[in-house]
């Protein structure tokens, strides 16, 4: 077992650890403790935040986030689950610049509020012609029934 | 008499190349087109940096919610008399994106085009063609 | 020859003023972009282009925008083209009637030449846009930067002659003792000259102020129909009129056959120059003029002292 592993193991427990092929780990945690895994993993472990994913899925809003192990040429990817009728996940900007943008992208196409965020305004949807309460990338966005688009 | 107002526009168009969030693959055929290759001062086409400086408006990309007043800016600011040429399938009509939630519509809905350049990308050959012919169309 | 009445007014539109000068000098800018594609192996655009260019953007629309200093911006272009007016008279006067030179017209010429420089500086500081506003304060530091070496290049000659401030006096030590090229400051001289013009014209290696990429036009980029049309031909013109000043002061002179030789030796050398180099940061430009040119400057002046 990996030293990163076993060490992510020992801080958060409750972590399930999927190995899709040898480079690329899934690693499911309960959203309270991203912000404790995410820290461990940059800081202890020295890996690069290299992107975040957002998807809707059946049992909510999967945020995952791609940690680089430029070493070993290893990703980890922290999946945090957001049940649909409390999309809350902690936000990581504050100490990864990196997922600042991808975080208001992801707030503004499916939803999913960062509490902690410092600058939570759209990036991609236009300022003066757009609903801000739709959201295109949820599976239950269907262009045609929406009255707002012409 | 020909006019020479038209004459002048005919025999010299200087190109500014507006792109409009494309996905780049229509930007750099343009740039192609430019190269000695293509040799395309022979009918006075010149690259200019400066929408003031421009007759014909290059245009790419397909036409969003976020771009679309932008684009229009530019064309405001480009002196008339003014040609608008549409490069590429997405900006002659939403091609891919025609269900998008973002795309309004093709530019002829906001611009008055005067020569539609179809083709993902279309190659320099094509966009020459279609230049000669706006132009001979004047 | 005096030139007074109806003879000052033809001289200064027709011959060899404005109509002239602006026609051969479109006619060169053709043969720099002839050059300029044939360096690139294609064929280059016909000969009528430069004055379909120049029509077309006379009969565009003439955009002021908005908040811009309406006078300023519009009379700017003018004091260059202006300047080049009658900075052609006076070179072509001095050139074939020596005697009717006065003390100092060389260094009134020195100061009609920096006209257009400034007359760009005035226009793209009256645009209220923050791109021309860099190409102003570049145009500002490389016009500080060429003019300390052309100066000391054109002390030279005047240390040669001993002491002559008259361009009839140069023109006629030349006709009587040879070009000044042929001696070692003089050449030195020369180079530093022919590297100065290539920057008054704004062409590359020194063309940062209206860098077409990086700062979109930079000095012209508000510019647009019959202000950008006297630029260009203020541009055209003054790449007529400075490889004239140098065959004038440096090569014999333009009284004599082999001059257009002489001269279309050096606009052919400003267009090679033009086309195989990249441009300089405007820090680089500055160092390069002072200390290097700046050097050579020095250099060709003790040589010309010691009579080499």
């Amino acid at each position: 077992m990996r030293e990163a592993e076993a060490g992510l193991k020992q801080r958060v427990p409750e972590a399930e650890v999927f190995e899709h092929n040898p480079r690329r780990l899934y690693i499911r945690i309960p959203r309270e403790r991203l912000t404790e895994a995410a820290k461990f993993l940059h800081r202890e472990r020295g890996m690069r935040l290299a992107i975040c994913t957002g998807i809707d899925t059946r049992e909510g809003f999967e945020v995952l986030y791609h940690f680089s192990e430029d070493t070993t040429g290893t990703m980890y990817t922290l999946k945090v689950l957001a049940p649909k009728d409390d999309p809350r996940v902690d936000s990581q900007a504050p100490w990864f610049p990196a997922a600042d943008w991808i975080e208001r992208e992801m707030h503004e196409l499916l939803g999913i509020d960062f509490p902690g965020h410092p600058n939570m305004i759209p990036l991609l949807t236009s300022d003066t012609d757009w609903d801000k309460s739709k959201y295109p990338l949820r599976r239950d966005y269907e262009r045609r029934n929406e009255a707002h688009e012409q | 008499m020909k006019d020479p107002r038209i004459w002048g526009l005919k025999k010299s168009p200087w190109v500014y190349h507006v792109a409009a969030a494309a996905c780049n693959n229509c930007d750099i055929e343009i740039l192609e087109l430019l190269t000695p290759r293509y040799d395309v001062e022979r009918f006075g086409v010149v690259l200019v940096g400066s929408p003031r400086h421009a007759d014909a408006l290059l245009v790419t990309g397909v036409l969003n919610r976020k771009s679309l007043p932008r684009v229009l800016e530019v064309y405001e600011q480009t002196p008339k008399p003014c040609l608008v040429i549409c490069i590429g399938t997405c900006t002659c009509g939403n091609q891919l994106f025609r269900n998008s939630y973002n795309a309004v519509g093709p530019y002829d809905r906001h611009l008055p085009v005067s020569a539609y350049i179809p083709g993902c990308p279309p190659k320099p050959e094509a966009m020459i063609l279609g230049v000669v012919k706006a132009l001979s169309k004047l | 020859m005096t030139l007074t009445g109806w003879g000052l007014v033809f001289a200064f539109v027709v011959f060899p003023g404005f109509i002239f000068t602006s026609t051969v000098g479109l006619l060169l800018t053709w043969v720099d972009r002839f050059v300029s594609a044939r360096v690139q192996w294609r064929q280059g655009p016909p000969l009528f282009q430069p004055f379909a260019d120049i029509l077309k953007l006379l009969l565009k629309q003439t955009v002021v925008p908005a908040g811009a200093s309406r006078v300023t911006f519009l009379a700017a272009p003018l004091i260059g083209f202006a300047a080049m007016c009658v900075t052609a008279v006076l070179l072509f006067y001095v050139n074939f009637f020596p005697s009717g030179s006065f003390v100092g017209d060389l260094i009134v010429l020195v100061y009609l030449f920096a006209l257009p420089p400034l007359a760009t500086i005035l226009g793209a500081s009256a645009s209220r846009n923050p791109l021309s506003a860099v190409g102003a304060s570049r145009e500002m530091v490389l016009y500080l930067g060429y003019e300390l070496p052309f100066l000391l290049a054109l002390c030279v000659p005047i240390i040669h002659t001993g002491g002559a401030i008259r361009l009839g006096d140069l023109v006629l030590a030349q006709q009587a003792g040879g070009a000044f090229l042929t001696s070692w400051s003089g050449a030195i001289a020369a180079i530093i000259v022919l590297i100065c013009i290539q920057a008054k014209l704004g062409y590359p290696p020194f063309d940062m102020a209206e860098a077409e990429q990086e700062i979109m036009s930079g000095v012209l980029i508000e510019y647009s129909g019959v202000p950008l049309a006297v630029f260009r031909l203020t541009k055209a013109m003054m790449f007529l009129l400075l490889p004239c000043f140098l065959v004038t002061v440096f090569w014999g002179g333009l009284a004599s056959w082999w001059a257009i030789l002489k001269f279309l030796a050096v606009a052919v050398l400003v267009i090679l120059i033009k086309n195989t180099n990249p441009r300089l940061k405007i820090d680089h430009a500055l160092r390069f003029f002072w200390f290097i040119l700046g050097g050579l400057g020095i250099l060709g002046v003790i040589l010309a002292f010691m009579k080499l």
